[in-house]
């Protein structure tokens, strides 16, 4: 917690000089932040409830109440040099793959405006993966404390480095947002080993009129977690059975897939909104599926709403591994455990829950809101869902329940 | 005991009645401006930062007034059905993916007919009280 105040600490007292937004012509430098602080409570103690898979510590087993799941402060510095040239840096303080809190620069661009209907980017931007990917570290700008995680939580990674462009156009009242991009990223797990995503490239359609809004994205990369290697080499000594098997689940530039398909309607004085994704990994990661759905209804500053959502796998979530039959002893103990190894990584990829959440955001002044949400998990049979640092006592399968508050704030 | 949140509620609920009493707000083009009518939608679309350039080509310059003053209040209330806090909400999601910046924004409505008047392709909206020689009501349908 200290080590948190005093990262938000240290970002607010970054020096910058701020103007105020002009006339279009005339150069413009903006700086804008958003944060969030929150605690969530988790009844189940023999595990964490975290923020995403590549950080450490959450709530339950860390301890049963943690600011660490939803807190992070963002600052953002916005130049205008021209009308047709912008540039965007943007940097968060959150929990990181070490558990430390040291400021990353999660945007970093610069925008060129080819047409008034075409621009490109160069430099580091949020995938539009899904219908709220851009924004979803923005907790004013969502109805929700943090985003579904049965479908969110399918890629941690946000941002990525390369190249974009954005398209719009209009057509029977339709405003249309053709987005597409080539990246790359590195991440780190943590346990500390490389996670390397190559070729990355996103194609996402939004159409709005109205209250409504209809999305879909297509996205595709190549995934290599190199601090597998060993443990897939392991296999290859056992022969053709354990090339077979290395050959099934290792990551190793493996071709991956995303599609998501999102709706929103909001016409005023309440909202529904849903997505569908499906992630394809020919590796251990296999093929993930889940959807959530969301509705509110604004009371003049109160907004309740309800999420019901689902994740779950249609691909093999255990493996029998190498026969061990008829090898000698000295053989067959290390077959079962490298067995033991793989299916403890099929099981752990593999999100597998329900969950209901009830919520009031609390719109309690300008640029502020106060959300209270409750979570009902309820994991499928044999599973541990979005939970991580799963202790010996920790039973799959079961229910948990998680209580969290929230103060959204932008500026 | 009422809870504050009642209270708040209540405040929100009375503020709804007293702003449907007030004289519609209008919006404003500069008098020699071309633009005769626009529909509900793309004063929505214009103010949401989705429509820049109506159909024939013009751009648009939409100009604001100061978050959360009367006249901010009812106009998006009025003519997109939303709230402050929903607005802020909307253009949070655009400065932060770098897709935008709200519109300039002035201090008030007589603020307002002076940037509307003196800006090219501008459009406003101010109490109908302080529409003057310099410019034209838009018919919004």
């Amino acid at each position: 917690m200290r080590q948190l105040a005093m990262a938000l600490l240290t970002a607010l007292a970054v020096p910058v000089a701020c103007g105020t937004a002009g006339a279009a012509e005339t150069p413009t430098l903006s700086l804008n932040g958003f944060g969030t602080l929150g605690v969530v409570h988790s009844d189940e103690r023999q595990a964490d409830f975290v923020a995403h898979r590549l950080v450490p510590d959450g709530a339950g087993h860390s301890g049963a109440w943690s600011a660490e799941v939803d807190s992070r402060l963002g600052l953002q510095l916005t130049a205008n040099p021209t009308s047709r040239l912008s540039g965007v840096i943007q940097v968060i303080a959150e929990q990181r793959h070490d558990g430390s809190y040291r400021p990353f620069v999660e945007w970093a661009n610069v925008r060129f405006e080819v047409t008034p209907a075409l621009s490109v980017r160069i430099g580091r931007m949020v995938q539009p993966v899904f219908m709220a990917s851009e924004y979803r570290k923005v907790g004013y700008a969502t109805p929700w404390i943090r985003p579904p995680q049965e479908v969110y939580g399918l890629l941690p990674v946000t941002n990525f480095d390369g190249v974009d462009f954005r398209y719009r156009s209009r057509f029977a009242g339709f405003t249309h947002t053709l987005q597409g991009n080539y990246g790359r990223k590195d991440s780190t797990t943590p346990s500390g080993g490389d996670v390397r995503a190559r070729d990355g490239m996103t194609l996402a359609n939004t159409l709005e009129r109205g209250g409504v809004t209809l999305f879909a994205s297509y996205s595709r990369y190549r995934l290599t977690v190199a601090e597998l290697a060993p443990f897939f080499d392991a296999f290859r000594q056992f022969g053709p059975e354990g090339e077979a098997i290395a050959e099934r689940y290792d990551v190793d530039g493996t071709r991956n897939t995303l599609i998501s398909l999102g709706a929103r309607y909001d016409p005023g004085d309440w909202f529904v909104m849903g997505e569908w994704i499906r992630s394809d990994s020919p590796s251990f990661i296999g093929d993930g599926r889940g959807w959530y759905l969301t509705g509110g209804y604004r009371f003049g500053s109160l907004t309740p709403y309800v999420t019901l959502a689902r994740a779950w796998v249609d691909s093999d979530t255990s493996d029998p591994g190498l026969s061990t039959a008829g090898l000698p002893p000295p053989l067959a103990a290390p077959a079962r455990q490298l067995n033991a190894g793989l299916n403890q990584l099929l099981g752990r990829a593999a999100v597998q829950q329900k969950s209901v959440s009830l919520g009031v955001r609390w719109d309690l002044a300008r640029n502020v809101a106060l959300t209270v949400q409750y979570d009902h998990l309820d994991l499928a049979a044999g599973a541990r869902g979005v939970l991580t640092n799963t202790q010996p006592g920790f039973e799959p399968g079961g229910t948990v329940d998680l209580f969290g508050l929230a103060l959204d704030f932008v500026f | 005991m009422p809870s504050r949140l009642t209270v708040t509620g209540w405040s929100v609920v009375l503020g709804f009645m007293i702003d449907s009493a007030c004289a519609d707000v209008v919006v404003v083009v500069p008098q020699h401006s071309p633009v005769e009518r626009l529909s509900r939608e793309q004063v929505m679309d214009i103010y949401l930062g989705r429509l820049t350039r109506l159909s024939d080509g013009t751009p648009v310059v939409p100009i604001d007034q100061r978050e959360g003053s009367t006249t901010y209040r009812e106009f998006y209330q009025q003519y997109l059905g939303q709230s402050p806090a929903q607005i802020k909400a909307h253009w949070s999601k655009l400065i932060f993916t770098g897709h935008g910046q709200p519109p300039r924004s002035v201090a008030d409505d007589s603020a307002v007919a002076d940037a509307v008047s003196q800006t090219r392709h501008a459009i406003g909206y101010l109490d109908p009280d302080f529409v003057d020689a310099r410019l034209r009501v838009v018919a919004v349908e």
